[in-house]
C-alpha cells in the first residue's frame, strides 16, 4: 500500500531525498530522525512487510541502558566490550551506552509503557552478561511496544511516506554513489524504481541461512546482500550468535529473562552442568554475570561439550536440556513470566510450574553486518546502514542479550542524521540510473518467465541451511568450513537454472522466495568464508582447530569484499581500542 | 500423519472460487504448516501472508470455516478428521490474490487518530507512573494488528459505506489506550472517538471480543467505558473536570 502519493506526476519515476528500506525498529527510528532534523526533506519507508510485522515485535525480553544509580557508564560499557570478546569498536561502544538511556526515556515520550517499579521509576531486571539491572522492559513484549510507539509516531510526520509491502532487489549505484533502489511492489508485481540522494539499509538480520532459528521468515539477511553487490564491505560476518534456550522443533525462544528470574539449566541427571564451564558456582539465587547468567556464546558453546559427553536428553527432535523454572513458584512466573508459560503451553503443552522445559541452542543473531562508521557510513557514498543488518561493530564477537534493541534506536537515529545531512547536499540522481533500472527490470523479468529451469527453491533453500549448520555452526574446523563453502558455491550454480511455477504479477510469494534465497546464498557465503580465515576462537567463533584466542593476528575485523567477477577478498583492519585493552573475560568469579 | 480435506478459496479481484485438495496432516501442526504444505507440494503459486508462524505480528489473518482466525495459531487437531477446512480471506477488505487481502482501510484510519501527546511540563526523564496505570491500558497495547476484528465487526463487514464514517473497534481500542494513558497530554479521545471516528456505530454485539486472538476486552473494556464517558462529559462538566484531576493527582 501507498500511504500518501508521492511527490512526482503519477506516471514519473518515484523520487526522494532519503529512501530507507526496513520498518523495523531501525528503519523507523531513522525515518523520524530524518523527519525531525530536516523536516524539508522528503523521506520513504519501503518495506517488504508492513512495519508492524517486522520482526521486532518478537523481542521480548528488554532493552539495556544505564539508569539506576548505583550503575554506570563505564559498566555498561566494560559489560559490553568483555562480551563481545574485545571485537567491539570502544568508540562506538561509548557513544551507544551514552544514548541509550536518552533514547529509551524519548521512547517513553513516544508512549513507549515501560514497566515501573513502586515508587514511579522504570523498572529495569538483570540480563546475560550484565553486571548490573539495567535492561528496561514493557511486559514481556518489549519490542512489541517499542515498535508500536515508534510506528504511531511516525505517523505523526506527513513527510514521511510509506511504500509498504515493496521488496527491495538492488541498490543503484553510479560511480560509487548511491543513487536509489530497484524493487517490486508486491500487491501489483509492479517493478519500479525509486530515486534517492541516500539510502538507509535496516533491513535486520540473517537467521534463515540456518535451518533452525528464532527468527522469522523474512530475515533473508537481503541488506547484507544488498550492499555486498553494490560494493560495500561485510564486517564480522562469521559471528553468529546461538541463543541457549530455544524450543526443539519450532525454535521458539524462552526469553533469557527466564534465567535472568532466577531459572537452572540442568543436564539428563538434573545437574547444574554450567558449574563444570568456568562459569561460577550454583546459587540458589541469580547472581549477575554468573551461571545462567553468563553469556550466550558460553551457555551455547557448554552445551555441545555436555552433548559430546552423553549428559544431554535425546529427543526425535534432536538432544535437549532442561530449563528448570518450578522453584520460581506460580506467582512470580505468572507476573514476570506469563509468555513463557503461554508459550510452553501452547507449543509443548507443558507447564513450567510444574514440568522441565525442554531446550536447546538455537540461531539467534547476527553480530556481523553491513560495515559502517559510527555515522552508520556504509562505505559507497549516500549508502548507511543500521540495526541488525549493520555492523558498527558495538557486539563484537559476541552480543549481550538487550543490546540490540537500544542498538536499533541510537544507531538509525545518527544514521538517520547522516543521511539527511548528506542528502541535503548531495546532487540529484545520475543519468545512468535508468539504464541500471532497466537492466533490473529485465532481470527480474527473465526470472518471472523462466521455463525450463529444473531446480526448485525450497530444495536449495534446505540444501543452503544444511551446509551452514554442519559447517558454520557452534563449533566450526577447516574441513567441515571447506566442504560448505563448495556445497554453496554449487547452490549458487544450481540457481541459476531455478524454476518458478508462478508467472503471475500479483503478489508472487515464490518469486519473493527465490530472490531471498539469492540474498541468502550471498550471504551464506560470506559468512563461511569469513569463518574459515578467522584462524583463531572468540567468542561465537569457535574453531577447535584453533581453540584459542589470537590477539596478534586477529584483534581485527573481518572485511569481506566482493569482486565484479562474484569473488572475494577479506581485509582485517585493526579494532578501535580508546581505553580498555583486551584482558581475560571473566564470570562466575 | 492422515490425510485431511482442504479447500482453498484461489482467485484474485476478479473473481475466485474454492480449490479442493487433499494434504497429509502431521501431529502438533496448525493450518499454517498445511497451507505451506500445500505450496511446497501441490500448488506454489498460492498466496498467502505469514512471518512470525508464533502468533506475534498478526500476518496470517483468515477465515478458517467461515471464522476470523490466524493461520498459525489454528491447531490441526481442533478438527474432526473427517471435517474438510474451508480456508478464505478476510470477507470485509478487498482480495488482492488467494488469502491475502488488502488491509490498507486500517492503516489509514490509524492514521487519523491522533498520536500520544507527550505534557509539555515534563523533561526527560521526569515521567513517573504507577504500575497500575501502565498494566491499565497494558491490556490494549496487546494488539498484533490482525484486524480480525475489523473483519467481523458487521458495521464494517456489511456495510461498505460505513467504512468511512466507522474506524472500527481496533483503532477504539487505541482511542481508549491513549485516552487511559497518564501521561497523555489531550484531553478529547472520547470524544474524537465518538465525534470522528464514528464509536457511535457500534451496538455492542462483541463479536470483535470473541474473535481477538490477545483475548482483548475490546466491547466490555474498551468501547462501553468510552461510551458511556463521552456522554457524561458532554452533559455534566463536572464529571469532566473531576476526570482530569484524578488523572493527573495519579501521574
Ligand atoms: C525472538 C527474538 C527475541 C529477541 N529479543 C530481544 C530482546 O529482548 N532485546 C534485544 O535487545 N534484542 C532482542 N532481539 C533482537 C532484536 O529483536 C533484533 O535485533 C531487532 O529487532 C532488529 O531490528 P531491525 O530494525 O534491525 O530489523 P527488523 O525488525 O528485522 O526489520 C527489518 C525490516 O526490513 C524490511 N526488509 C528486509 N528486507 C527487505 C527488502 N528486501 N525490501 C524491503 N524491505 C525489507 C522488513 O520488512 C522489516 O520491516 C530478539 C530477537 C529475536 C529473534
Ligand atoms: S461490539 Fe461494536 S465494534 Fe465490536 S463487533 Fe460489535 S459493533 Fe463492531
Ligand atoms: S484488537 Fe485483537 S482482533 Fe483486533 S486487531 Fe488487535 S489483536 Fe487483532
Ligand atoms: S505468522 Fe505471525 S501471527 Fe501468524
Amino acid at each position: 500500500m501507498r500511504t500518501t502519493a508521492p511527490d512526482v506526476s503519477a506516471s514519473g519515476p518515484l523520487s526522494y531525498d532519503v529512501v530507507i528500506v526496513g520498518g523495523g525498529a531501525a528503519g523507523l527510528r531513522a525515518a523520524i530522525a530524518v523527519a525531525e532534523t530536516a523536516p524539508a526533506l522528503s523521506v520513504a519507508i519501503v518495506s517488504k512487510v508492513y512495519p508492524m510485522r517486522s520482526h521486532t515485535v518478537s523481542a521480548e525480553g528488554g532493552a539495556a541502558a544505564v539508569i539506576k544509580d548505583v550503575d554506570s557508564l563505564d559498566e555498561h560499557f566494560r559489560d559490553t566490550v568483555s562480551g563481545g570478546d574485545w571485537l567491539c569498536d570502544q568508540d562506538a561502544v561509548e557513544f551507544f551506552v551514552e544514548e541509550a538511556p536518552k533514547e529509551l526515556l524519548r521512547l517513553e515520550h513516544w508512549g513507549c509503557p515501560w514497566s515501573r517499579e513502586p515508587d514511579g521509576h522504570v523498572a529495569v531486571r538483570p540480563f546475560g552478561g550484565m553486571k548490573q539491572q539495567r535492561t528496561w522492559f514493557a511486559a514481556d513484549k518489549t519490542g512489541f511496544h517499542l515498535l508500536h510507539a515508534l510506528f504511531q509516531t511516525s505517523l505523526k510526520h506527513q513527510q514521511i511516506v510509506r511504500h509498504d509491502e515493496w521488496f527491495a532487489t538492488k541498490l543503484l549505484v553510479d560511480d560509487g554513489r548511491v543513487g536509489g533502489v530497484a524493487g517490486i511492489e508486491l500487491a501489483t508485481g509492479r517493478i519500479e524504481t525509486i530515486a534517492a540522494k541516500a539510502v538507509i539499509l535496516c533491513t535486520g538480520g540473517c537467521g534463515r541461512v540456518y535451518p533452525f532459528t528464532t527468527n522469522a521468515n523474512i530475515k533473508t539477511g537481503d541488506g547484507m546482500a544488498l550492499a555486498y553487490r553494490a560494493g560495500g564491505p561485510l564486517k564480522d560476518m562469521e559471528f553468529v550468535q546461538y541463543h541457549p534456550t530455544g524450543l526443539p522443533f519450532t525454535g521458539i525462544l524462552i526469553t533469557e529473562a527466564a534465567r535472568a528470574e532466577g531459572g537452572w539449566l540442568l543436564n539428563r541427571d538434573g545437574y547444574r552442568y554450567l558449574q563444570d564451564y568456568d562459569l561460577g558456582k550454583p546459587e540458589p539465587h541469580p547472581v549477575f554475570k554468573s551461571m545462567e547468567l553468563g553469556p550466550r556464546d558460553r551457555l551455547s558453546q557448554a552445551f555441545v561439550k555436555e552433548m559430546e559427553k552423553g549428559r544431554t536428553i535425546p529427543t526425535s527432535y534432536g538432544p535437549i536440556v532442561h530449563l528448570d523454572l518450578r522453584h520460581l513458584g506460580e506467582q512470580t512466573i505468572d507476573t514476570k513470566l506469563p509468555f513463557v508459560r503461554e508459550l510452553c503451553r501452547d507449543y509443548e503443552r507443558i507447564d513450567p510450574v510444574r514440568e522441565l522445559i525442554p531446550v536447546r541452542p538455537v540461531v539467534h543473531y547476527m553480530m556481523g553486518g553491513v560495515h559502517t562508521d559510527i555515522d552508520g557510513a556504509a562505505g559507497v557514498a549516500g549508502l548507511y546502514a543500521a540495526g541488525e543488518t549493520a555492523c558498527v561493530s558495538i557486539n563484537g564477537a559476541n552480543r549481550l542479550g538487550s543490546n540490540s534493541l537500544p542498538e536499533c534506536l541510537v544507531f538509525g537515529a545518527r544514521a538517520g542524521e547522516a543521511a539527511a545531512s548528506h542528502a541535503a547536499s548531495a546532487p540529484g540522481p545520475a543519468a545512468s540510473l535508468a539504464a541500471q533500472a532497466a537492466d533490473e527490470r529485465r532481470r527480474l523479468e527473465e526470472l518471472l518467465r523462466r521455463d525450463g529451469g529444473r531446480e526448485r527453491v525450497s530444495t536449495l533453500r534446505q540444501e543452503m541451511q544444511a551446509a551452514m549448520e554442519a559447517g558454520a555452526g557452534i563449533y566450526r574446523s577447516r574441513d567441515d568450513l571447506v566442504k560448505s563453502v563448495d556445497r554453496v558455491h554449487e547452490l549458487q550454480d544450481r540457481f541459476r537454472s531455478v524454476r518458478l511455477t508462478d508467472h503471475s504479477l500479483t503478489f508472487n510469494t515464490e518469486l519473493i522466495a527465490a530472490l531471498e534465497l539469492e540474498f541468502m546464498l550471498e550471504v551464506a557465503g560470506s559468512i563461511l568464508h569469513s569463518a574459515l580465515m578467522r584462524e583463531e576462537s572468540r567468542g561465537a567463533h569457535q574453531r577447535v582447530d584453533f581453540p584459542r584466542r589470537d590477539d596478534e593476528q586477529f584483534l581485527a575485523h573481518s572485511l569481506i569484499c566482493r569482486n565484479d567477477d562474484g569473488s572475494w577478498r577479506i581485509e582485517y583492519p585493526p579494532v578501535t581500542i580508546t581505553r580498555w585493552p583486551p584482558g581475560e573475560r571473566v564470570y562466575g568469579r | 500423519m492422515a490425510e485431511h480435506h482442504f479447500r482453498v478459496w484461489r482467485g484474485d479481484d476478479d473473481g475466485g472460487k474454492l480449490a479442493d485438495y487433499t494434504v497429509e496432516v502431521n501431529e502438533g501442526e496448525v493450518v499454517l504448516d498445511v497451507i505451506h504444505r500445500l505450496q511446497a507440494t501441490q500448488t506454489p503459486d498460492l498466496a498467502v501472508r505469514w512471518n512470525c508462524k508464533a502468533g506475534k505480528c498478526g500476518s496470517c489473518s483468515a477465515e478458517i470455516n467461515g471464522t476470523p482466525r490466524l493461520l498459525c495459531m489454528t491447531r490441526m487437531s481442533t478438527f474432526d478428521p473427517n471435517e474438510t477446512v474451508t480456508v478464505t480471506p478476510l470477507r470485509a477488505f478487498p482480495v488482492v490474490r488467494d488469502l491475502v487481502t488488502d488491509v490498507s482501510f486500517n492503516y489509514q484510519k490509524a492514521r487519523e487518530l491522533p498520536a500520544f501527546a507527550p505534557p509539555a511540563d515534563l523533561k526527560p526523564g521526569e515521567y513517573r507512573m504507577q504500575q497500575v496505570d501502565v498494566e491499565r491500558s497494558q491490556e490494549f497495547r496487546k494488539c498484533i494488528e490482525c484486524f480480525l476484528c475489523q473483519n467481523t465487526c458487521h458495521v464494517i463487514r456489511d456495510h461498505e459505506d460505513n467504512k468511512q464514517a466507522f474506524a472500527g473497534p481496533r483503532v477504539m481500542i487505541r482511542a481508549a489506550e491513549l485516552d487511559m494513558h497518564p501521561l497523555d497530554a489531550k484531553t478529547d479521545r472520547k470524544e474524537f472517538a465518538a465525534e470522528e471516528q464514528g464509536m457511535g456505530y457500534c451496538n455492542i454485539t462483541k463479536c470483535c471480543t470473541e474473535v481477538c486472538p490477545e483475548h482483548i476486552k475490546i466491547t466490555d473494556n474498551a468501547i462501553i467505558p468510552m461510551k458511556e464517558r463521552a456522554v457524561d462529559r458532554r452533559y455534566d462538566p463536572l464529571v469532566w473536570l473531576g476526570s482530569k484531576i484524578f488523572k493527573r493527582s495519579d501521574a
